[in-house]
């Protein structure tokens, strides 16, 4: 079910919306998504997430792969890197080594992250590099004009599965656990400003956090994941749930039918430049 | 198709080479190998001397250009010593256990440089001749207008002792009854011979035996030998010449008839149908003699290798043992012998 | 010294003799090449060294351990050595006949079994060569109470032999063997010396002559090194700060000692699960202000064609570099060849021209290595420094370059008017404008794959322009201070015979040119060390110059042949080699000659008739 939205008044709002600062990390450019693209509430959840942090423009890194993500880092005002599909984890790992004061974010959608980037995600969540990687999932490829993607459902038709989709999606959040990441999230489109809060989180952890954004593909998806139906799959997970609890974590991500929000698991280990300045000491003391 | 006939040659002087040359100008398909515990192509012994005369690359001494073996397919095994012959088996055993197989073999290792056995303990302050090696060591050790002591002085001796002469050396020949070996010279004869040496500049000593041989202080000559009169002849260095010994004991299990020397019949094949000797090593069958005999001398050897060789692949000839042995001294002094022909 | 059968007064004014030690994998003979290739550079020689592994991870397949020692600076092995030491025959006899007539084959003259005919190397060997048989395993027995130490045997047998100083030879096995126990450094000092007596006693027959070093050379000043030891060297004097590798043959042995070398100097090591993330995390730390290289050979360089177009297009510097081994696929991994130029200078799509630098030498790799960061900043692209697996592995003596002069240069931070908005892409003169780092207060921007107007938005219509400024900026690389981007050697003005060559390959084609010219051809040599951008200038000069031009490659299509002369619209000849083995000197001279044959008849038949 939608986030129910109290009515407010336009000016005040935009008051305060101005007044809180989160503003200044939007670029001048204009978005080229789709009105009602689940992307305008990353990019507003982004820009709200930096500023809480308190996190400079300058000192923040967005870095995108290809699909409607792409753009994502032009319409920020932070540093950004367009790159290539699939190749943002390990482009990512480069610079936060090569600079442990930067934010790195790294953002993709389905189709970069689990077919082309697949292989790249397991290193990356257990090196445990200090960024933040956020995945838009709308279960179809969205620049391309809508080609089933691995977390489509079965039984999706599109251009290229005319005859309905016949393999099984993945099941991320699971993968990401199993991954060793050491921080794993679940966030949705349409409630935006829990997904505002779940990125503060993410990109507060000290370590590899993993969010994970489902949303809606409102041009190309008009009967499988419409915010009608995400809207009533969603729940919050139990608030009970013991985000120390790798099984317990496991358990709540299998749960395809109803997928929960919230933080399914953290955990506080050593991070990969943690481990590389550890390496250069006994180096140092071996020389 | 069969192996073709494997020739194996014992043996890398004249009669070797004479022979190894012969079998395959004979027969152009066969393998043949020659082993000689030498490590340099074939060079006559005889040319040796020639190391006084500042020819010290050896590669001038060749008999032929060391391509010409891989050109007419000749295996040259160098550096190699035989320890054992099995004729039953028809298989050769070399020092470094490496076993050849041979359908043929000629053996023609000479002999070995004799020492009178009282000299043995100084043998390591006496020098040889018998290689480039062994030359290249005499002629270091020896100084511009140098002193040799020459015990003995057999024809290979004597022909080095006269080269020495023509290049500047002094040399002392301690006369023995290995003088002028392998030549039988009666008593008169053998006075005109060394009175012939005497007069070409050499100190003769005779009837007076060495007894032993030793390092000379510091600041002496070299050497130092002590005569059985109680004299003594120094000098830098001390050759021994007194004939060869022939080089038989790896054959001794090879079955085959051996006296002093290897026994042959006039055709230079021994008791084994497949062996066959030649030159220094081979005592022949002298009928009007009724004994085996030595054949030594340069030009000897090498009729033999070759004969042998003609033999070994399918000739019948017979070695002429009535040739004349003869020294003398010609009208200027100079020593004439036939073991110098070649 | 052992008594020299020829002039023993003689000690000729230079020296270039070539060893090789022939054994199995268990006996040591990788060490042994070691210690004596080491003495060699000590004693002041320039020293080539290759040593042959065999493809077998365990067992006692053949290794073979050839070193060239020479007075003046040579460029390759030769094709004869001049002495073989076996240590074990079976694998030594078929390399006998590489010894050259009158050098040495050195080797064990007892054995413990008996052996059939053929076993042995001693029936093995020319009339021509000299044998040196003697008892190593009974001096090593004697010496050490083992056999263990044979291969030491024969080394001080060599020494001694050749008349080289043993002292050098006690430091260099004293320094090899210094972490083990004391016991070891004395065993195998007892057993050199054991050896070099032996080989001091022995009388010479060779004419294998080790003569005096270079003049007023030092062999303290020189450091042995291999092209791949060279690339790490250059790119640690270079300031590189962070390294991303997977493992592949020939190029591991960089990501290997940088994996120990880069912590201790305070960067940072990583690697990556395959070679898309090596070269993304490369691009990636560039982007943030990192000095950042990778190494890889032509499968792992197939791999990362897509991020370095991302580096093109983006003007990201960075540093691959890349050691080539037969192809095409997975190839010949353990062999040699030089079929990658095409990958480096057109791999990716579209029109992604980048730098490569194909060294010839040892010396070369360590130079390209530590000028590749201060270039690729320069001209924020991707530089390739393109080396093969000949050069990877081949030892040579090298001096370090004094006075820090790869050192980075700084960093040009921009500086905006005000009210200016920051231009990532502004279109120069040179093509050339700053990059902010993230980071950099105020100049926030974003860079992409996509084609991108001056403030570095996706935009179309200007693809004309930043086409033309991505191509033109590299143009100045060809004049680079410091850095020889192509050289002539030999004949200077018109000559009958031109010799273009690159990589590895140059070496032999040195060489082959001198023996051409001994022999009174007309001939000049050069070497293209920038693939991309070509050199046109000199190039082309070269080629005015010269009747014919003849480019021998080890690759099967003739790649530099393809790339020089469609850059240039020349006619070029080719000589083809794939061997998966250096090219032959001989081959190349017998072509030289050829060439100018034909040349020369060309010039009497033209005078004939123009008279």
């Amino acid at each position: 079910m939608n986030e129910r939205v109290e009515p407010v008044y336009l000016e005040e709002k935009l008051a305060e919306i101005r007044a809180d600062g989160h503003q200044s990390y939007r670029s001048k450019s204009m978005p080229t998504w789709c009105p009602g693209c689940g992307y305008f509430s990353m990019a507003d959840g982004l820009t709200i997430a930096l500023n809480k942090l308190g996190i400079k423009s300058s000192d923040a890194v967005v870095i995108s792969g290809i699909g409607c993500a792409s753009r994502f880092p032009f319409f920020v005002s932070t540093y950004g890197f367009h790159t290539l599909h699939g190749r943002t984890l390990p482009i990512a790992t480069g610079a936060k080594i090569a600079n442990d004061k930067l934010t790195v974010i790294a953002l993709g959608g389905d189709g970069d992250a689990f077919a082309i980037g697949g292989g790249h995600i397991p290193h990356a969540a257990r090196r445990n590099v200090d960024i933040t990687y956020m995945v838009f999932d709308n279960g179809i490829y969205g620049l391309t004009k809508g080609q089933t993607s691995p977390t489509s459902a079965l039984g999706f038709k599109t251009a290229t599965t005319p005859y309905a989709n016949g393999d099984e999606p993945l099941h991320p959040l699971m993968m990401l656990l199993a991954d060793r990441a050491s921080w794993v999230g679940q966030a949705y489109a349409g409630r935006p400003h829990h997904l505002a809060e779940m990125m503060v989180k993410a990109i507060a952890h000290k370590g590899f956090s993993y969010l994970h954004i489902l949303s809606p593909c409102v041009t190309f998806d008009k009967t499988d994941r419409t915010y009608a139906n995400l809207g009533m799959a969603v729940r919050d997970l139990p608030a009970d749930h013991d985000t120390g609890n790798l099984m317990a974590a496991m358990a709540e991500a299998s749960r395809d039918d109803a997928p929960a929000l919230g933080v399914y698991y953290e955990e506080m280990r050593p991070t990969l430049a943690e481990v590389m300045d550890a390496t250069a000491s006994r180096a140092a003391s071996a020389g | 198709m069969s192996a073709p006939l494997h020739n194996v040659i014992i043996g890398g002087g004249s009669a070797g080479y004479g022979a190894a040359m012969t079998l395959r100008a004979r027969d152009a398909a066969c393998r043949i190998s020659m082993i000689t515990m030498d490590s340099l192509p074939f060079y006559n012994r005889y040319d040796l001397p020639k190391v006084f005369r500042s020819s010290h690359d050896w590669r001038q001494l060749l008999a032929v250009p060391p391509a010409q073996y891989d050109v007419l397919d000749i295996r040259l095994r160098r550096a190699s010593r035989v320890i054992d012959v099995n004729g039953a088996d028809r298989v050769v055993t070399l020092a470094h256990q490496e076993i050849i197989p041979y359908d043929r073999l000629l053996v023609c290792t000479g002999g070995r440089s004799y020492l009178p056995e009282n000299l043995n303990e100084c043998a390591g302050l006496i020098n040889h001749f018998g290689s480039f090696e062994a030359a290249m060591r005499t002629a270091q050790a020896l100084p511009q207008r140098g002193r040799v002591i020459m015990i003995g002085g057999d024809m290979i001796g004597i022909d080095l002792a006269l080269t020495l002469l023509d290049t500047g050396h002094h040399v002392t020949l301690i006369a023995n009854e290995h003088t002028f070996w392998p030549h039988v010279v009666a008593p008169a004869q053998r006075q005109l011979l060394l009175a012939a040496l005497a007069a070409k500049g050499m100190t003769v000593i005779d009837a007076n035996r060495p007894v032993g041989v030793v390092a000379g202080k510091p600041g002496k000559p070299a050497r130092c030998v002590t005569l059985e009169d109680g004299g003594e002849v120094s000098g830098d260095v001390v050759l021994s010449f007194c004939g060869i010994a022939p080089a038989v004991e790896f054959m001794l299990g090879a079955g085959i008839d051996i006296e002093r020397g290897i026994l042959v019949d006039p055709h230079l094949h021994t008791t084994d149908e497949a062996i066959w000797a030649a030159g220094d090593v081979c005592q022949i069958w002298n009928d009007k003699a009724k004994s085996y005999n030595f054949y030594h001398g340069w030009g000897n050897v090498r009729v033999m290798g070759e004969l042998a060789a003609r033999n070994m692949s399918g000739a019948d000839e017979v070695f002429d043992v009535n040739v004349a042995d003869r020294i003398d001294i010609d009208a200027q002094g100079n020593l004439r012998s036939t073991f110098w022909t070649h | 010294m052992a008594k020299d059968s020829f002039d023993p007064a003689r000690k000729p004014a230079s020296t270039d003799i070539q060893i090789a030690i022939c054994g199995s994998a268990g006996d040591g003979t990788i060490a042994t090449g070691d210690i004596l290739k080491r003495a060699a550079a000590l004693m002041g020689y320039h020293v080539i060294a290759f040593d042959i592994y065999p493809p077998e991870i365990r067992g006692f397949g053949k290794c073979i351990s050839r070193i060239r020692l020479s007075s003046a600076q040579t460029y390759s092995l030769k094709q004869e050595s001049d002495a073989l030491v076996s240590l074990n025959d079976a694998h030594a006899i078929p390399h006998a006949s590489e010894v050259r007539d009158f050098g040495a084959v050195i080797y064990e003259d007892s054995a413990v079994a008996h052996l059939p005919e053929g076993a042995h190397i001693s029936g093995h060997i020319r009339a021509a060569q000299i044998p040196y048989g003697f008892n190593m395993r009974q001096i090593s027995e004697q010496a050490t109470n083992s056999a263990r130490s044979r291969n030491i045997v024969a080394l001080g047998y060599v020494a001694g032999l050749f008349g080289m100083p043993g002292d050098i030879f006690h430091e260099v096995i004293a320094g090899k063997f210094g972490k083990k126990a004391q016991s070891v450094t004395d065993d195998n000092l007892k057993a050199f010396d054991a050896g070099f007596r032996a080989g001091q006693a022995t009388f010479k027959l060779d004419d294998v002559v080790v003569g005096t070093a270079a003049a007023g050379s030092s062999g303290a000043d020189a450091v042995m090194m291999t092209g791949n030891g060279a690339v790490v060297r250059g790119l640690l004097e270079a300031g590189i700060q962070s390294y991303f590798g997977y493992p592949i043959t020939p190029a591991s042995s960089i990501m290997e000692r940088l994996a120990a070398d880069l912590p201790r100097h305070g960067g940072r090591f990583l690697q990556t699960e395959d070679e898309i993330a090596a070269a993304a995390a490369t691009v990636g730390a560039s982007y943030a202000g990192s000095r950042a290289a990778t190494a890889t050979s032509g499968p792992g360089l197939a791999l990362m064609t897509e991020v370095i177009g991302l580096g093109v297009m983006a003007e990201v510097p960075m540093v691959i570099i890349v050691s080539q081994r037969g192809g095409p696929s997975t190839g010949l991994p353990t062999k040699t060849e030089q079929s990658d130029l095409n990958l480096c200078v057109y791999g990716g799509s579209g029109d992604a021209q980048r730098i490569v630098l194909a060294p010839t030498n040892v010396e070369g790799c360590y130079r390209c290595a530590g000028m590749a960061f201060q270039i690729a900043e320069k001209y924020q692209t991707p530089v390739i420094v393109l080396i093969d697996l000949y050069l990877s592995n081949r030892y040579e003596t090298v001096i370090p370059a004094k006075d820090n002069k790869f050192a980075p240069k700084p960093r040009v931070v921009p500086q905006l008017a005000a009210g200016e908005a920051y231009r990532r892409y502004e279109l120069t003169e040179s093509g050339l404008s700053p990059r902010a780092l993230p980071g950099d207060p105020g100049l926030m921007h974003t860079i992409t794959g996509l084609e991108h107007s001056e403030l570095g938005r996706p935009n179309g219509e200007i693809h004309p322009a930043m086409s033309a400024r991505r191509h033109e900026k590299l143009l100045s690389a060809v004049n680079y201070p410091g850095l020889t981007t192509c050289k002539r050697f030999g004949d200077t003005g018109r000559v009958d015979v031109g010799i273009l060559g690159w990589g590895s390959t140059f070496g032999e084609i040195l060489e082959a040119m001198q023996a051409a010219q001994a022999e009174g051809v007309r001939c000049s040599a050069m070497k293209v060390v920038m693939l991309s951008p070509l050199p046109l200038e000199p190039i082309t000069a070269f080629f005015d110059d010269c009747t014919t031009v003849l480019v021998p490659e080890v690759n099967y299509e003739g790649q530099l042949a393809h790339l020089v002369s469609g850059a240039i619209g020349r006619p070029v000849l080719r000589l083809n080699r794939v061997t998966g083995a250096p090219m032959v000197v001989a081959e190349i001279l017998a072509e030289i000659r050829r060439l100018a044959g034909a040349a020369t008849a060309g010039t009497t038949a033209a005078a004939k008739q123009g008279a």
